[in-house]
């Protein structure tokens, strides 16, 4: 850790008034798109990368950066005023700040979650930037067979997030895989799965088909469904939470803060996870715990700094590994490679004038975060409840005008919108997403880093097994497949008897 | 949902299959052993084993039960919007960027069922050129200007 360049990128983004506009319209954006139910912070992430490649690469980064954690503390807002999480992060925060909410204590819920939320992601920036250059340094030794099984783990992390069927998720991955194959062969030069189109020699661009993902799909579905969903209102008075209330839980905030930011730091977690855990471990270690799920603000703390601690600690991996921690983080690892910057150990060799403005401004984040929070939250709380019928053709737009951005390419926009029609029934018949983005981003690096172990081992893959390092992550990945395997079997056999339960309880009435 | 797991699995494995075969060709491109075509096959065998498993979990019952349908009324709509956006693809390299995008979001709003005629134009004109705007003038994209090159 260098503190002379720390305090040098501090004084960079902080007294240089442009980037602190980035931030604070990344956070304000972050924050509107994590509130609408339906738009996820990858969505957001997604669709406003093309409004940053005009910019230079640390103005581009720092919004986006506002933008994930803008986003993940925004989907708090809409889980506590109508039960519906702005994202999957919120979902925690709902079982105490929706009754909080019924209460008549919006205000207060959203407040102390703003608190929390600064918290738990000024800590879990703080350990990014301490943490990150020393896994960095670990990075550097590694040759072509532990990218290799870096890649592997990153790829075994699509089991955590495969949802219901974990052969479904695999099946996504090899999609996403099949999809990187598409272009140059990096190794050879030869066109592969071109047919013949100048557009598809360059490969599927990544922009593109994140939108089509993220956006598109989305999109779809929310066109689908207008009829059907519900109006929304919702009401919030007094934000400012009382010190006191802010005293007694700031315990269970950095407790959950820290254990946030080690939950994100693990590949595929995400800062769902997190949320669910921390909440999790406050309960479990409160001297109520009954009153948790009737709405306490704890209940609203807890989740709160664990979610947003995540983000700090989801850039660990990424930054430094180019492994994403979770959707979002993969998304943030393609917008710095459109900036000219290759994810990883070496960023931290080649490029200290933007890693180290991307820990100041992600503390910075946190502050403005906590101001934009405090002082915006009644008007956030309204654009809640905007005409859905306006909103979905404005973000049909954004995805035809990001996906043609990139390189003003009209083919751009089709692909996106051929993906996004896959996507839209990948999702009806429970095939996750989220695995193809990983695959996007780690599929050249396994390809590469594969053939080429192969051929400095003159084929012999034990060469994956002797090198210590590359070693340890096949067995980390092995460990970590296991274990998502018994626990989504377990998931689903609680769900089973649920369901029979339900029946049976259906039946005798 | 045991019948889309037999179909795709059938559609995955004739996929798998032609990748396979399409990918072969690539080996004669150059003198690695594994070369372009290595990857390509690697994914291609591995997806034909997990459509087998797929067709053979659903042949056993092991299909998962369906969480959400498609309502075909839902459906038809969203085929539509995709047409007008398709429309609107040419539209804006005919007339310009800011012009064809304030025709698509009024279209697409009046499609969707928004009632309100007012809140249809000032949005819809508000949102192109807010959009334009920034893309022309703060970061220096270039957009479709069509037959109004003056302008939008």
């Amino acid at each position: 850790m260098d503190f002379t360049l720390l305090a040098a990128a501090f004084s960079t983004v902080m007294l240089t008034p442009i980037n602190f506009i980035f931030v604070f319209i990344g956070i304000t954006a972050g924050i509107i798109v994590g509130a609408l139910p339906g738009l996820t912070a990858t969505m957001g992430c997604a669709l406003l990368i093309p409004f940053t490649f005009g910019l230079p690469p640390i103005q581009g980064l720092l919004m986006l950066i506002g933008i994930f954690c803008g986003g993940i503390y925004g989907g708090s807002i809409s889980g506590i005023l109508i039960r519906t999480p702005g994202t999957p992060a919120a979902a925690a925060t709902l079982l105490d700040g929706y009754p909080l909410s019924q209460k008549g204590l919006a205000g207060k819920a959203i407040g102390i979650g703003t608190v929390a939320s600064f918290v738990g992601g000024t800590t879990g920036a703080v350990i990014m930037t301490f943490l990150s250059p020393q896994i960095a340094k670990i990075g550097l030794k590694f040759g072509p067979p532990e990218f290799c099984s870096l890649a592997i783990f990153g790829l075994g992390m699509i089991i955590t997030i495969s949802g219901r069927s974990i052969l479904k998720g695999i099946m996504a991955a090899i999609f996403g895989l099949m999809i990187t194959v598409i272009g140059f062969d990096p190794l050879s030069g030869v066109p592969r799965f071109t047919f013949g189109s100048q557009n598809l020699l360059g490969g599927v661009t990544f922009i593109p088909a994140l939108i089509g993902l993220f956006g598109y799909a989305q999109v779809f579905r929310n066109i689908e469904k207008i009829t059907t969903l519900p109006p929304v209102e919702s009401k919030v008075e007094k934000i400012l939470p009382k010190i006191s209330e802010i005293t007694s839980n700031l315990k269970t905030m950095f407790k959950s803060a820290v254990m946030g930011t080690f939950i994100g730091s693990i590949p595929g977690t995400g800062c769902d996870v997190a949320a669910f855990i921390t909440y999790g471990e406050a309960k479990r270690s409160s001297k109520h715990p009954e009153k948790f799920g009737t709405g306490i603000l704890e209940g609203v703390a807890a989740p709160e700094a664990g979610n947003n601690a995540a983000t700090g600690g989801a850039m660990i991996p990424m930054l430094t590994l180019g492994v994403p921690g979770d959707a979002v983080t993969a998304v943030l690892l393609g917008a710095l490679t459109i900036h000219g910057l290759q994810p990883g150990p070496m960023l931290f060799r080649d490029h200290l004038d933007v890693i180290y403005p991307i820990f100041a401004g992600m503390i910075m984040a946190q502050f403005i975060l906590l101001i934009v929070g405090l002082s915006g939250a009644r008007v956030f709380a309204k654009l809640i409840t905007v005409d859905r019928r306006i909103l979905t053709p404005v973000i049909f737009f954004l995805c035809v005008v990001g996906s043609y951005a990139m390189r003003f390419s009209f083919f751009d926009v089709g692909l996106s919108l051929v993906i996004g029609v896959i996507a839209y029934f990948m999702e009806y018949y429970d095939y996750p997403v989220s695995p193809i983005l990983l695959a996007l981003i780690l599929g050249p690096m396994a390809e590469q880093n594969l053939r080429r172990s192969l051929i400095i081992s003159h084929g012999d893959p034990s060469v994956f097994f002797t090198r210590p390092i590359s070693a340890a992550f096949i067995l980390l990945a092995v460990a970590v497949i296991i274990s998502s395997y018994y626990r989504i079997k377990k998931t689903a056999q609680r769900e089973q008897q649920s369901a029979l339960i339900e029946s049976g309880t259906n039946h005798e009435a | 949902m045991k019948k889309a797991d037999i179909g795709v699995g059938i559609g995955l494995i004739i996929i798998s299959t032609w990748i396979f075969w399409y990918a072969s060709e690539y080996s004669k491109a150059t003198i690695y052993y594994y070369g372009p075509n290595f990857f390509p096959q690697f994914l291609a065998i591995a997806m034909c084993i997990c459509a087998i498993i797929l067709i053979l979990n659903a042949v056993r019952g092991k299909s998962l039960a369906r969480s959400d349908r498609i309502h075909l009324k839902g459906f038809i709509r969203m085929v539509i919007a995709i047409a007008i956006c398709i429309g609107y693809l040419f539209l804006m390299q005919a007339i310009g960027f800011a012009m064809g995008t304030s025709a698509f979001l009024y279209v697409l709003m009046m499609f969707i069922g928004q009632q309100g005629q007012v809140k249809r134009i000032t949005s819809s004109i508000a949102v192109s050129l807010i959009v334009w705007a920034i893309f022309r003038y703060f970061l220096i994209i270039p957009l479709p200007t069509g037959m109004f090159a003056f302008t939008f």
